[in-house]
């Protein structure tokens, strides 16, 4: 497994564009979010995994370490966290097939061990790195209970053709491509993540206007709209990433 | 694409979203069509109220627009709706299971006024609904919502909702009086929602479940406690008290909320399926993964690969002869994959050759399982089958040697050697079968020599009886006595019957009742026939009445409740002589297979014909008048053993299934369970006949003789009991019954004369008994 090179200096790139580095981040958790998928991994477990490699960049270089192998460790590392128990040999066989796409399956031969005890070092390199803090708050609960108080708040035809459940989801799972998780709380990218879900298909909150309370307040009392503002247009900035690489 | 859901977003964002989208879908076909009928709507001025708003929004929604029109394909494509069905309904919201929140616009302090309307917008036909009863009127009561219990979960408490339940839709708790009388003012009551008028802001419930939907209809209508009042509303009472409480603290403290499975729980009261896990990302759509790619089928495959390594080194062991250390390879390989054809199908041969045939069999079906085209794995357990065939045969099982071989020309027709093997055993059989068969008339003949002596015994002594009961007989049936011949005799029952006497009392009952059944209702012989077995402590069945000849199953009904005494009702009516005959041909022919069966069969007759002549004249009586009742005849058993075992030789093939038809039958029939097991045996293997089958003959012999001696009816399914009851007994039984027995139209010849030769005999008794 190689690492792509990181690119020129921040000179080198063109407003707005994201860092070389982001771009690398972001190849990289693709790998993370795609070999999850081929391993069966749920979605907490895969984002546990894209925390622990983001939190372990933010505190290393890119230069220290092969990202794919601080992927691979951190996807079996999350297995441990999350309850959900991965084999590393599993997580071998889809990584090398990912790269070689065409490929064999790898032999049971000393290089198979190797990469194997590659794994297991990294992961305690990891947790070392990450003080052992490896359990997250992840927004998926918060979000999942919002989904359903505003689902009983909706008229139930609205709701049903319309797949607001789904996107929002899908919009927070895409989150861990970029370090959003880091940065903001949990709830607060769960509230944002169904703002952009709502405005997507267009719908309103019933009586938004006449409450008190905008809804996305009631969910969180310190949220405020730059805020959700911000996290939206995050996210939206890594979707941008998403058509640039091959 | 979702037209509505487009025009939805459109409306919500404006021309410049429409724009948008039609420079970044252009390529999309689906949009093409789309976006131009959907423009429509939004020619129109926008209203007011909304439009300042976006105003506002501006900014920001250029690019969430950029980013709908960019997704839009995605978004708005119909597969996008949530795949997997969000479940149904249960409100069962129990608090573990998640965190069950108040109602949202109570947090959100939206005024009543718009709870109220939008109540009323929301409400759907079938929810259902808990509120207090206000008041009681003659013709239903009012009660005031106070909360749902199904569908939306709303905070109406305070809006004061009325519905009204008509007296219909209340149903009556009591036989009489009024149904409204159970309720009271103040009662929760739960109630589903049937009719709306959403103008006027009116309701009407029922109680009645009917009202509800399917997945819904088991929860109970009517008066609730306070206790079941939903939580969702009990919390939202909560919040009430205490209106600082916020969203989040009320959710973090609820026990639901660090629920492990809450994420699991909730995804499926949703909708969204992990397995196919949603996304926006274009490299991310789980249709552009192959299953080949994924954790389990690479898996499977590397297994493969690596057994496949270890049986190649085991195969090489093999060779040079180090069965040990190819047996540990392949067990390794078997190990890293336990379905691994290869390995199984090396095993297997190293099993082979170290003469463990049978774990090589199992070995060789596995690897077949698996790959049903393996052609060595085929070729292999042919071999080994055909292998362990042979062994078998030199241990003298035949079956199970034959069945093994037949396994292998399954598998392969062309397998000569299996072929051969088949064939040779299958000769070796037919020969020891011959030779059984042979042994076994010789020891019948033996027997029935004996039997002759004691037949004559039981003659007499039946003679007497038959003198004694004389009155009873005469009065209960007006049939004529045995001399009619009409055989019905089923007194033929005497197979069950022991004592002679009782035999004949039974046969000759049996002919009267049977005559008297065809003439009158079969009830009326059933109970001639009760009468005369009540006298022999017999119990009597519902269907005495010899009706049950032309029906197999009255016989087999007869038959079952009681062993011998149904052979005595089976009478045989001249009558129905000749429909009886070929019923009860149709019958022996089951029962030749068995011993016991009444032997009375045609074939056996005819059979008899080639057999000993000299036993003949006692045993085609016995059979005949066995036969006739369908029953065993004690006489007749041992009789129609040699004749069953016969026709086992000729007509095994033809009449297994009548045979197997008549099982049950005669199981009834052979009053003991020995001599049904003796007929089971002699259906399922009349190959072994020849041994057990002259066994059995001489039990049942002994058996019946028993009976006779004692002279009772009894119904012994034990036949265990050492019986040294005289055959002559048997004899005397017998005789009767074949002069009972009738079948003479259809005999042939020979049998005809036999039957002559009965009813002459029984006409000697029966005259001689009744005057």
């Amino acid at each position: 497994m190689e690492a792509p090179e990181g690119g020129g200096g921040p000179a080198a790139r063109g407003p707005g564009q994201p860092a070389p580095e982001a771009r690398v981040h972001f190849r990289v958790a693709r790998f993370i979010m795609e070999a999850g998928v081929k391993l069966g991994m749920r979605s907490i477990p895969i984002a546990t995994a894209c925390t622990i490699y983001h939190k372990f960049f933010c505190e290393t270089n890119l230069d220290a370490y092969d990202p794919y192998l601080i992927a691979m460790s951190s996807i079996y590392l999350a297995g441990k966290v999350e309850e959900q128990h991965l084999r590393t040999r599993d997580i071998i066989n889809v990584s090398n097939r990912y790269f070689n796409p065409s490929g064999e399956p790898l032999e049971l031969d000393s290089r198979f061990w190797e990469l194997r005890d590659s794994i297991v070092q990294c992961e305690l390199l990891m947790l070392r790195v990450l003080r052992f803090q490896v359990s997250f708050q992840h927004p998926h609960k918060y979000l999942l209970h919002y989904l359903v108080s505003l689902k009983n708040w909706l008229n139930r035809h609205s709701w049903q053709r319309t797949p607001v459940a789904v996107t929002a989801w899908a919009l927070l799972r895409d989150s861990y491509h970029g370090g959003l998780c880091l940065r903001f709380q949990a709830q607060h990218i769960a509230v944002a993540v169904l703002y952009l879900a709502l405005q997507v298909y267009g719908v309103e909150v019933p009586a938004e206007v006449e409450a008190e309370k905008p809804w996305w307040q009631v969910f969180s009392d310190d949220l405020t709209k730059p805020i959700i503002d911000n996290i939206v247009s995050d996210l939206i900035q890594i979707y941008t990433m998403d058509t640039e690489i091959p | 694409m979702d037209r509505d859901l487009l025009r939805q977003s459109l409306n919500c964002h404006g021309s410049s979203l429409l724009s948008l989208l039609r420079s970044e879908q252009q390529d999309n076909p689906h949009f093409r069509s789309l976006l131009g009928s959907a423009a429509e709507p939004t020619r129109g001025p926008p209203p007011q109220q909304p439009l300042q708003g976006r105003k506002e929004k501006r900014v920001d929604n250029i690019e969430i627009q950029k980013f709908i029109s960019k997704k839009a394909d995605l978004l708005f494509a119909l597969s996008w709706k949530s795949d997997a069905p969000a479940t149904s309904e249960t409100n069962e919201d129990s608090e573990d299971h998640y965190a069950v929140m108040p109602p949202l616009e109570q947090f959100m302090e939206i005024p009543s006024m718009d709870r109220r309307e939008l109540f009323f917008r929301d409400i759907e036909r079938g929810d259902i609904v808990i509120g207090r009863i206000s008041s009681v009127r003659e013709f239903g009561f009012f009660m005031v919502l106070i909360c749902l219990g199904s569908g939306i979960m709303r905070d109406i408490a305070h809006l004061e909702i009325t519905a009204l339940c008509p007296l219909r839709d209340v149903p009556s708790h009591s036989n009489h009086g009024d149904p409204l009388s159970y309720y009271q003012t103040g009662d929760i009551i739960r109630a589903g929602i049937k009719d709306i008028d959403r103008y006027h802001e009116k309701l009407a419930v029922s109680l009645y479940s009917s009202s509800l939907p399917p997945h819904l209809s088991g929860i109970k209508l009517g008066v609730i406690s306070s206790e079941e009042l939903p939580l969702y509303y009990r919390r939202s009472v909560e919040l009430n008290s205490n209106s600082l409480e916020s969203y989040e603290n009320i959710m973090q403290s609820s026990l639901g909320f660090v629920n492990p499975g809450v994420v699991e729980f909730l995804l499926e009261k949703l909708g969204i399926d992990e397995s196919n896990p949603p996304s926006l990302m274009r490299g991310l759509q789980s249709k552009n993964f192959s299953e080949d790619d994924f954790a389990s089928a690479l898996r499977k495959k590397q297994s493969a690969s690596w057994a496949l390594k270890c049986v190649k080194i085991g195969v090489d062991y093999f060779k040079v002869g180090r069965h040990v250390d190819a047996m540990n390879e392949y067990n390794k390989a078997l190990e890293i994959d336990k379905q691994n054809v290869e390995a199984l199908v090396a095993r297997g041969a190293l099993y082979a050759t170290k003469g463990s045939l049978n774990k090589a069999i199992e070995d060789f079906e596995l690897a077949l399982e698996n790959c049903p085209t393996h052609r060595n794995a085929r070729k292999y357990l042919c071999q080994t089958l055909v292998e362990r065939g042979g062994q078998l045969e030199e241990e003298d099982k035949f079956l199970n040697a034959e069945s093994y071989y037949k396994k292998a020309l399954a598998l392969d027709e062309t397998f000569k050697d299996a072929e051969d093997a088949l064939q040779k055993l299958h000769k070796y059989m037919q020969k020891s079968l011959e030779l059984r068969e042979k042994q076994a008339e010789k020891e019948e003949k033996q027997k029935t020599k004996k039997i002759e002596t004691s037949a004559e015994k039981l003659r007499k002594l039946l003679k007497e009886e038959k003198r004694l009961k004389k009155k009873r007989r005469k009065s209960t049936s007006s049939s004529s006595s045995v001399s009619s011949a009409d055989e019905s005799v089923s007194s033929s029952s005497s197979s069950s019957s022991s004592g002679h006497k009782r035999h004949k009392k039974h046969k000759r009952n049996r002919s009267e009742s049977s005559r008297s059944s065809r003439r009158h209702s079969s009830r009326a012989s059933s109970s001639q026939i009760d009468q005369n077995r009540k006298d022999e402590c017999y119990p009597v069945p519902a269907n005495t009445s010899a009706s049950f000849l032309n029906h197999k199953q009255e016989v087999e009904k007869l038959l079952g409740k009681q062993d011998r005494l149904q052979y005595e009702k089976t009478q045989i009516k001249e009558k129905d002589r000749c429909p009886l005959s070929s019923s009860s041909l149709e019958i022996p022919d089951d029962f030749g297979g068995r011993s016991e069966d009444p032997g009375d069969f045609y074939n056996s007759y005819r059979t008899q014909a080639g057999s000993s002549k000299t036993e003949k004249p006692y045993k085609s009586e016995r059979h005949f008048s066995s036969r006739r009742n369908s029953s065993d005849s004690f006489c007749r058993n041992s009789e129609d053993k040699i004749y069953g075992y016969r026709r086992f030789e000729k007509d095994i093939e033809g009449r297994k299934e009548h045979y197997r038809r008549w099982e049950p039958g005669s199981v009834r029939h052979s009053t003991s369970p020995a001599s049904s097991d003796y007929s089971w045996k002699s259906v399922e293997k009349y190959k072994k006949y020849t041994h057990s089958g002259s066994r059995d003959f001489s039990r049942h012999e002994q058996r019946y003789r028993l009976n006779t001696n004692q002279g009772e009816y009894e119904r012994e399914d034990n036949y265990g009991e050492d019986i040294k009851t005289e055959v002559p007994e048997e004899d005397a039984l017998s005789s009767k019954e074949h002069s009972e027995s009738s079948v003479k139209k259809n005999l042939p010849q020979n049998l005809l004369n036999i039957f002559n030769q009965i009813a002459e005999f029984e006409k000697e008794k029966g005259n001689k008994s009744k005057n």
